[in-house]
């Protein structure tokens, strides 16, 4: 196994519509970006990962329509699907690539366009014999699951709210986010329209027109290209059962994000999260599941999240600021909202993050979530 | 600069999926004679509701049958206000409506399905609310044939 770096990385400006483009055309926005912010050429990239949840736009086979915004020709080209972690696990399979001697240089990319679809509809394709008969949707089964979290944990609305308005703010100061409402209060939060109880609308996460890529290097060519890489010092995926009833109270016990955190901080040696890891780009559809993940990631205890948030330990500023980019609630291009938590991270250790820079950051923690419970944990460090 | 033009599209499709020779028990006995079967783990003795023919923890063939009652518990609740597409119908699903994870008695997993109760402001169902599945008069061979789970404080 050799040491891997990202070099680079370039995002769109994220919106609710990118009439302006097409697919290939938003991925070649991105693309354009992390070469030239990796300092590279298209000729210099061994291979391509590209992440899409195709039943969104309904189109098939993206990864040929966005070939030649993605640089694809004539190189080895494959992409990956798994829901909501399909950014992270395409990070991670082009870690692998690297890792394994195969390729020097490898480009991920992840995006999608829910403009040109109905979202809705790609979840509605979800298992024959059983689920369709019971959908209730993204926001329906996350609800469900909060019903637990909530009973155990006594976390508040008032305390999701807050997550939904650190995020918010946030993405204020990232030019590339979608939804950007640097003024935005827990009353408003609060007030807005009832989706799924207690899920309101803007407890949830948008749906965003963008595409992100991130350029990899193996040891030996990395400190060639760039003076300040973001090392790969773990990627660790697991998935789980396919039917949310077989999973013992989601978001309470997520034992899939429990272990794949527990790998990666063993492999890195972090002892204590919220001291040791600088800042943290975790995926949250909704604003009480980074509630939840708070607790699986080990930055507090069972049950102390809400006194986490309410202390501000995790706004910019704080002990751990968690998504200084604004997020998943702030942007959600779903198949490039993988890609966007590690180039992100990357961006931090890399001091390349602009006006949402955490001053200082050497280690950075990415998420994933995807499909009902699958997760994603990669760590980046500014020491090889 | 022209103007910039969408495409739009509409379309209608089918599929045909094949169920298996453990759905196909399931659907049986849930058609003709309203009982709801579980397959047990021989290895960690869990019931699967819906069955399958795999524990994904053990990686143990299922065969053994368990009869799991129409009656359960809730484990978790909601009232959904959003409007979703129904994938029986290919329509949106009319809104409020209550939803709810219940373990059925005898089984370990839980099932979503539809609550009776839909009005946040008059809910009498919490977590542990003891349920009764309302079923169709006619069955059609799915879990459609449960039309919802409703209270059973009147009973027991």
């Amino acid at each position: 196994m050799r040491q891997v770096a990202a070099i680079g990385t370039g995002q769109t400006k994220h919106a609710k519509s990118r009439d302006d483009v097409n697919q290939s055309e938003l991925v070649r926005e991105a693309v354009t970006r992390a070469l030239a912010d990796a300092e590279i050429t298209m000729r210099d990239v061994d291979a391509v990962v590209l992440s899409n949840m195709e039943l969104f736009e309904g189109r098939a086979l993206p990864e040929m329509w966005v070939g030649e915004g993605a640089g694809g020709y004539l190189k080895p080209a494959m992409k990956i699907a798994t829901g909501g972690t399909s950014g992270t696990s395409a990070c991670i399979a082009g870690y692998h690539q690297c890792a394994s001697g195969l390729f020097d240089i490898v480009l991920v990319v992840g995006w999608e366009k829910h403009s040109e679809g109905a979202t809705q509809t790609g979840m509605a394709l979800t298992d024959p014999l059983w689920d369709r008969n019971v959908a209730s949707g993204a926001v329906g089964n996350f609800a469900l699951s909060i019903s637990q979290y909530v009973t155990e944990r006594g976390v508040t609305p008032e305390q999701a709210a807050k997550v939904a308005v650190k995020a918010r703010r946030n993405a204020a100061k990232n030019p590339y986010a979608h939804l950007q409402m640097p003024d935005l209060t827990v009353e408003q939060v609060l007030a807005s329209r009832m989706l799924a109880d207690p899920i309101h609308l803007l407890d949830m996460c948008p749906q965003s027109d963008g595409a992100c890529a991130l350029v990899y290097a193996a040891e030996g060519r990395t400190e060639k290209l760039c003076p300040r890489p973001a090392w790969v010092r773990a990627a660790v995926t697991r998935h789980d059962q396919p039917y949310i009833g077989d999973l013992d109270r989601r978001l309470v016990t997520m034992r899939t994000l429990r272990d794949a955190a527990r790998e990666a901080y063993k492999r890195v040696g972090i002892a204590e999260p919220l001291k040791e890891i600088d800042v943290a780009e975790i995926y949250e559809p909704v604003s009480y599941a980074e509630l939840a993940w708070y607790e699986a990631l080990g930055f507090c205890a069972e049950g102390e999240a809400g006194r986490l948030i309410d202390e501000e330990a995790t706004e910019m500023g704080g002990e751990l600021p968690v998504n200084p980019s604004g997020g998943v609630l702030s942007t959600n291009p779903v198949g490039a909202s993988g890609v966007i938590r590690v180039a992100e991270a990357a961006m931090q250790v890399m001091d390349r993050a602009g006006a949402h820079q955490v001053p200082g950051a050497r280690t950075a923690l990415a998420t994933g979530y995807g499909v009902y419970a699958w997760s994603d944990v990669i760590i980046l460090s500014a020491d090889k | 600069m022209t103007e910039l033009l969408r495409i739009s599209h509409t379309m209608t499709l089918s599929w045909r999926y094949g169920a298996s020779w453990y759905f196909a028990e399931f659907i049986r006995a849930l058609r003709d004679e309203r009982r709801i079967l579980g397959l047990r783990c021989p290895i960690c003795r869990r019931v699967y509701l819906p069955p399958r023919p795999v524990c994904g923890n053990c990686c143990a063939e299922l065969r053994e049958w368990v009869e799991v009652k129409d009656t359960g518990t809730v484990r978790a609740f909601t009232v959904v206000h959003t409007p979703i597409i129904d994938p029986s119908t290919g329509q949106p699903r009319p809104t409020p409506y209550g939803m709810a994870l219940i373990q059925l008695d005898g089984a370990d997993t839980t099932l979503n399905h539809y609550l009776a109760e839909n009005d946040p402001a008059t809910l009498r169902v919490h977590i542990g609310t003891r349920v009764r599945a309302i079923w169709r008069e006619r069955g059609s061979g799915t879990l459609s044939d449960i039309v919802h789970f409703a209270g059973m404080n009147n009973e027991q």
